[in-house]
């Protein structure tokens, strides 16, 4: 393996550099020993032993390890841009879904944590509310819709 | 026996999907039964359709139209020349009309007699019944005026807080907790869309809520020559919105004294319903040792998703007894001859982002490895590489550890959890691992509402370690996945993985 730098974004937006050299992997100085098994499994040392897994999918890197899972981007911060989309009022599909229940129209004055929609995934209801005190400029769905993860549903102005 | 009337089943039909249909078709390969899954669009390759002998469509993905359409599955089963039809859990498993219907075809129905899936279904009905039968009963009704404002009229009377649930079925869809005449009419709502979404009944039931309860059920099982036995107990107080995580046998709370009136009670209510063939009588437990009292709950007149830890405390196959008892055989087992040894826990794992409300999850499974060893049993329903969807129920497999003592039961549960690596989805996993660590857990101490009440330490996401962002920094572009062989007596898989599965991960 050749000396590789890369930079790693976790869940919490926080960036880790990590150096990957022929004895392991330099993260932010440290070294921990990291060699893949003959299983896919990884085993690792840094002072105590672990054995994870991981794979990468496209910009995602899946980690488990101890019971934990954990997700890396290396490519665009992604938190970022969702927090973008936020603050322009769109609200979004979590996953994909169905829309069970319209709750609000257009025009409609709404306070924050009202329920605007109610999705329906496997089975559960999944109340979207209204991040902050609003009116509602648009509604771009249908009760009974299936929608997509990143679908915008719901438009609200300040 | 002379008196036996028997009946031969050649070829089961298997009325559900996932895990559990997985369960069945691996009962009836080993009881010499051929078996017939049934699959709806989104299923057509899932591991229970390629398990099978044989497989019908059904339908397209929408439960609806396929899990849920008794005409469907019905007619698929006299397609398949399938001689009878086990439901399963969930879907039509609990459907009276379900079973009435396969009989009336001339099948046998592997579960109940129609009229006591009836009798249960009904909570007025059953309640009436057991009280009848002298079991305890918590208060409650379900209101002749089924509107928003009949419904909080009758939990005014009873007195708050009140739980409002479905009256056709269990499994807690449509389970709401009303503490106060403010919430009820949202809640109300809620509870009647999620009962009509999931049973196709949108009728409630309202009843008095025993507060920190214990959830202890019993299995029972029934024959066609009258006896009826049961199996002891599971606890199943760790749940989250009424939905069981980890359920376990024995149960720490019950004192022999009080197992022994529970499984008197149980076998009484069963009787009392004219129930055949496995089933299962819920009861609230309040109070610990000897001065807990019980309540029945309802009656689940099917399989349960946590059979397995009966099974692993007794040493009995569920589900195999189920194919022999539908078949006219007399119980395999005599009450006295049913012993509880050692101790059991199951794990649900469910496709759901514990940090984020449990949303459910879909997506790819990059990863998907099961944990083996003494006293470790994996029921999935799903194999590495399967894409999860959204339109059935996220539990993706349950992770099953029977040892002789608890503490050594969740111990081994613990470290399995910790060897179950899944990636691609989110799941449940690291929650569990909190909730069978938690001091309280480990002592044995949890009631039904121990998991909302603790749900902030228990889903914090951890923070990644040096070691977890050195085993991302060399996740790399290359998955490895076992090698699976083309088809049984082809040609030998590749031995080395790396060279098959360079990039595999898309």
């Amino acid at each position: 393996m050749s000396d590789q730098a890369l930079l790693l974004r976790d869940a919490f937006g926080a960036e880790h550099r990590v150096d990957t050299t022929a004895e392991g992997v330099r993260v932010e100085g440290a070294l921990v020993r990291a060699e893949r098994q003959p299983s896919g499994a990884i085993r690792l040392e840094d002072g105590r032993v672990h054995l994870a897994w991981a794979v990468s999918s496209g910009d995602t890197r899946w980690v488990f390890i101890d019971g934990e899972v954990f997700v890396f981007e290396t490519g665009r911060p992604l938190a970022r841009r969702r927090r973008e989309s936020a603050a322009q009022g769109s609200l979004t599909a979590p996953m994909p879904a169905t829309v069970r229940q319209v709750v609000v129209s257009p025009g409609a004055r709404v306070q924050q944590g009202d329920v605007l929609l109610v999705l329906e995934a496997m089975k559960m209801e999944l109340p979207i509310r209204a991040p902050g005190d609003g009116t509602v400029a648009a509604v771009k769905c249908r009760q009974g819709e299936l929608v997509q993860a990143g679908q915008e549903l719901i438009e609200l102005e300040p | 026996m002379a008196s036996e009337r028997r009946r031969v089943l050649k070829r089961v039909l298997v009325a559900n999907r996932g895990e559990i249909a997985v369960r069945i078709i691996r009962a009836c390969r080993e009881a010499g039964i051929e078996s017939v899954a049934v699959y709806s669009d989104a299923d057509a390759r899932a591991l229970h359709v390629g398990l099978a002998d044989r497989a019908e469509r059904i339908g397209p993905a929408p439960a609806l139209q396929s899990y849920l359409d008794i005409g469907a599955v019905v007619d698929a089963a006299l397609r398949s020349g399938a001689d009878a039809v086990h439901p399963g859990y969930g879907f039509l498993s609990e459907r009276a009309d379900f079973a009435r219907a396969v009989e009336t075809s001339g099948l046998t129905f592997i579960g109940p007699p129609a009229v006591a899936i009836e009798r249960m279904g009904s909570k007025i009905g059953a309640r009436a019944l057991m009280e009848g039968a002298g079991v305890p009963i918590v208060p409650g009704r379900t209101p002749p005026d089924q509107t928003d404002r009949g419904i909080a009229e009758a939990a005014d009377r009873i007195g708050f807080p009140i739980l409002i649930k479905a009256s056709a079925g269990g499994g807690g869809r449509g389970m709401r907790v009303v503490r106060g005449a403010d919430d009820a009419v949202e809640l109300i709502a809620a509870a009647r869309r999620e009962a009509a979404a999931a049973f196709g009944d949108g009728t409630l039931y309202v009843e008095k809520r025993i507060e920190r309860p214990r959830h202890v059920e019993l299995q029972v099982f029934g024959d066609d020559y009258g006896s009826v036995v049961h199996l002891f107990e599971r606890e199943c107080s760790l749940q989250r919105r009424h939905q069981k995580v980890v359920e376990e046998s024995p149960s720490p709370a019950l004192a022999p004294a009080v197992r022994e009136r529970m499984g008197a009670a149980a076998i009484a209510a069963a009787k009392a319903a004219g129930y055949r063939n496995a089933g299962t009588i819920e009861f609230l437990l309040e109070g610990e040792g000897d001065e807990a009292r019980f309540y029945f709950l309802e009656m689940n007149t099917r399989l349960q998703v946590e059979h397995p830890v009966t099974e692993a405390v007794t040493g009995v196959d569920l589900v195999r007894a189920q194919l022999e008892v539908a078949a006219g055989a007399p119980l395999p087992w005599a009450q006295e001859s049913l012993r509880q040894r050692g101790h059991a826990v199951e794990c649900r794992i469910y496709a759901e982002d514990p940090s984020s409300n449990f949303l459910p999850q879909a997506g790819p499974l990059l990863l998907y490895r099961e944990p083996s060893g003494p006293g470790i049993r994996v029921d999935a329903g799903v194999v590495e590489g399967d894409e999860i969807g959204v339109n059935y129920d996220p539990m993706l497999a349950k992770l099953i550890a029977v040892a002789e003592t608890r503490p050594a039961a969740l111990q081994r549960a613990i470290a399995a959890l910790k060897a179950f690596p899944i990636l691609g989805i989110r799941t449940n996993i690291p929650f569990l691992l909190r909730v069978l660590q938690h001091p309280d857990v480990q002592r044995g101490a949890a009631h039904t509402s121990f998991l909302d009440e603790h749900l902030a330490e228990l889903t914090t996401p951890a923070q990644a370690s040096a070691a977890a962002i050195a085993a991302a920094a060399i996740a790399g572009r290359t998955v490895v996945r076992d090698p699976v062989p083309e088809s049984i007596g082809g040609a030998p898989p590749s031995a080395d993985p790396w060279t098959r599965l360079e990039n595999w991960g898309r």
